[in-house]
Order: structure tokens, then sequence, then C-alpha cells
């Protein structure tokens, strides 16, 4: 059977009546999961539906149960996400785990990778997406239903329980000696950050790219929560503030905003203070941690066949661009141990 | 290690040799190729600029090595100017940076750290590949 009648009988047991699967089309990028759009029809109804499937070589290893969650747990919450439709584990479906949700149509994504992406909308769209941050931040956790499988590290343990797993990941798929990074994560445990203001729901994907756009000034969808977790709301700050996201627009942070602007922005929304310190901390941290992707990246193409070209990309170009980012950022922390 | 240049050619082709079922024939294909356009851009810089950024920084790292009172390794042949030659001279040159390093943090040698940290900065100049700027909105 195809993949599009698979789908079908897939949702015509789980909804109790005959589906048809239409238009089934995978989309570009990312390599975290497959990522198809579809529209399923019941009688006269039509149903526009995205499926993601976990991916059989991958650029990060992740949950898909804690993307689903991440999706339940905000939609309705003010935040724009899809519905979360359905969540099957089993491998006896799709030949691979998977979910499936609503399909936002209105809204395309940025590449990282372009010039003044945003145009003319770029401070519009700068505002909701920090603002939108400071909103995922103040969220409470508790009582989410991601807070159901998401371990919840205490707020002086959030820094090492990020760290250890980063850097474990780095340990496990090096096929070469980096001692950029290593020096980075050196200086990190040296220095650990203070705790958490407190516990929030961290996207771990939070960056230009990541969502849609209706070109025109506003954000349709906050996508890509794969490596959501429950941690330092620092995180998630420090990750889109990555010079990686900039646009190579050094005056703007993610292609959008002025820092001061964003930051104040995230302030207003989530409550919380900045530290600048602990935001030093965690802006080294995301440059590892975006490291250790691109070295898994690396590993998963090279010891894969080296049939997807994404894990190619990111395993050369975005990781020599961490390493220059890191090697900047270390020269520039003269006060740290 | 960054996967080599030779290695993204070959998974440029790979990227094609199989075809693709149906669904991913249209928006899918078009993105592919357009990731297989860019590493193919960003490979004539490599292989313009690779085999003289690594013979640089082997000689750098075993200069500033040897300096620090490290005894450093040679090259198994330094005549094979190799990309793998001198990714294997690389890694135990890195190897005893890296270790060269941690102890010059644990001893407080701010000269030789912040030395280390410089010859980074360099490394990293040196094998950092430019995109031309391409239009987003």
């Amino acid at each position: 059977m195809s993949l599009s009648e698979n789908i079908a009988a897939y949702l015509g047991r789980l909804w109790g009546e005959a589906v048809e699967v239409e238009n089934l089309s995978r989309i570009p990028g990312g390599a975290s999961r497959e990522t198809y759009r579809f529209d399923a029809k019941l009688g006269s109804q039509t149903k526009a539906l995205i499926l993601r499937r976990d991916p059989v070589g991958s650029l990060i290893d992740t949950d898909r149960r804690l993307e689903f969650l991440a999706y339940q747990s905000f939609y309705d919450l003010g935040i724009p996400v899809p519905e979360p439709v359905a969540l099957e584990m089993a491998e006896t479906e799709l030949e691979r785990p998977f979910f499936i949700m609503g399909r936002i149509d209105i809204g395309k994504a940025a590449s990282p990778f372009t010039v003044e992406a945003y145009g003319d909308h770029a401070a519009a769209i700068g505002h909701q997406f920090f603002s939108y941050l400071g909103q995922i931040a103040k969220a409470d956790p508790k009582g989410m239903p991601i807070s159901t499988v998401a371990p919840a590290p205490s707020l002086d343990t959030c820094w090492s329980v990020a760290l250890d797993y980063w850097a474990g990941v780095i340990e496990a798929d090096l096929l070469h000696p980096q001692p950029i990074v290593y020096a980075a994560i050196r200086k990190l445990r040296r220095n650990p950050p203070p705790p958490a203001q407190k516990l929030s729901v961290v996207h771990g994907d939070y960056r230009t790219g990541n969502f849609l756009h209706d070109g025109l000034g506003k954000i349709t969808a906050i996508l890509d929560w794969e490596m959501a977790h429950l941690g330092d709301p620092l995180e998630d700050l420090g990750w889109a503030l990555d010079p990686l996201w900039g646009h190579y627009d050094p005056t703007q942070v993610s292609g959008m905003l002025p820092r001061d602007e964003a930051l104040a922005l995230w302030q207003a929304q989530s409550g919380l203070e900045i530290d600048q310190r602990a935001l030093d901390w965690w802006s080294l941290f995301n440059a590892v941690k975006g490291q250790a992707i691109w070295t898994s990246a690396a590993k998963e193409f090279r010891t894969g066949g080296g049939t997807d070209p994404v894990l190619g990309f990111s395993g050369w170009y975005t990781a020599r661009r961490h390493d220059k980012i890191i090697a900047d950022r270390l020269a520039s922390l003269e006060g740290w141990k | 290690m960054t996967p080599t240049t030779n290695e993204l050619l070959v998974g440029n082709f790979m990227a094609f040799a199989v075809p693709p079922p149906p669904e991913s024939m249209g928006e899918f294909l078009s993105g592919r190729v357009s990731v297989v356009g860019l590493i193919s851009l960003l490979a004539a810089q490599e292989a313009e600029t690779g085999v003289a950024v690594r013979v640089w920084e082997n000689g750098a790292i075993a200069e500033l090595l040897a300096r620090a009172g490290a005894t450093v390794p040679g090259a198994a042949d330094a005549s094979d100017l190799s990309v793998a030659a001198l990714d294997a001279h690389n890694a135990q040159l890195r190897l005893l940076l890296i270790s060269v390093h941690a102890s010059a943090e644990l001893e407080g040698n701010l000269a030789l750290d912040r030395e280390i940290l410089s010859l980074y900065q360099a490394m990293a100049d040196r094998r950092m590949l430019v995109l031309p700027a391409l239009p987003g909105a």
C-alpha cells in the first residue's frame, strides 16, 4: 500500500468512517521529522492536515510524544499552534511513529540563511516573536499535558541537566576532536548560572525559520516543538538570540529587532528579569547545543550513506559558523574563570 | 570533523540516485535541489582553500604546542597533502591541544589560555565558508 492509502486506513479506523487522502506532498526543511501536507476527505468534509513521521536518519533524536503534547499544551492558550489530532507510537501503521495535526495554510517560513527575510515587516514580526516567547516563558507548566511526560528539573539544576545532555550528544557523536566546543563546555561547567527564576516549557528550537508568517506582518503558527522540555526560560531566549539566526545582520536579533527591544518585549510578557550573567551563560550554552546538533548531523550524514543533503549542509556549514560564534564568545568572556 | 568535500559531493549524487516516491516529487524535491546547489557552491570554496587551511591549522597548533612545552606529534608522511592525511594529523594535534588547554585552565595560566583562545578564533575564521547574500523577503 502507498503512504496515502496507509494514512487513509489509519484515519478511517481512528474516526470510524471511510477516509480518502488527497494531495499528499512532502514538505522540505528540517531533518528531525518527515513532514507531509495532505487533505483528508470524510464524506463532504475536507480536513487540511499535516503528518509528522520519524525519519530513518535524523538531525537530532527527539521524542514525538513530547512534541505532540507541547502542541496540546499551547493549543487554545493564545499561542498560534496547529490543532493536535492524533499520536501513534506503534510502527505498524506507517512504518515509524508519527503524529497528525491540523494544517495552517496561511503563511510561510523564512530560511535562516537569507538576508532581510522579513522585509518591511521585520519589526512587527519581531514584536510578536519575542512576545509569544515571553508568554511561553510565563505559562505555568503544572497541569499542562507536556508535564505528564517531561521530567521537571529543580530550578538549580536546569543548567546542568541541559548541559549534561548536549555535552553527552557531542561525546557520543563526535568523529573528530573539537577543541573549541570542548573549551566552551569546560567554561560553562566552571561558571554555572544562577538558578532559574521559574520552571517553564522550553520550546527548544524557538528561532527564525520555525514559524509561519503571512507576508503582511503577522505570525500565523509557531512550529517545530520537537525539542520541547521543561527548564529555564532563558534557554529559549538564548537560542533565539544566537547570531546563527540573525540573517547576517548584527544590528537586529533574529533579523527582526534591536536586541534591547527584543529583551524588553520578552521581559514585559514573561514578567521575568534578565540577569546578564545568566543570559551570557545560556547564550554560550546554546552555541554548544547548536554544535551538538550539527555534530549529530555530520555523524548521521557520514554513517548513513550521505543521502540527505540537509544533514551534510548542517554538519558542515552551520557547524563551522557555530565554531566561529563560540570562539568569539569565549574570547569575550575574560571575566569568567 | 565536518563532512569532507568528497563526502558532500558524493552525497549530492546519492541524494538523487534513488527515484523519490510520488509524494516527494514536488516541493520537497525542489527544496532538495536548492540544498544540493548550496553545497556545490560552498564546495567550490572548500576545494580552493581546504588543503591550505588544514596545512596552516596543523602548523599553527604545532607551533603553539611546542611553545607550551608539549611533545608535538609529527605527520605520518609530511609530503602527503591529501585531505585524509592532513585530517589524521589534525586529529592528533587537536587532541593534544584540548589536553594542554584544559591544563592551562586548571593551572590558571592566563597567558596560555588567551593565546589558545586567539588561536581558536583564527582556526574558526579560516574554516568559515561564505554564503552569498540570498534574498529572503
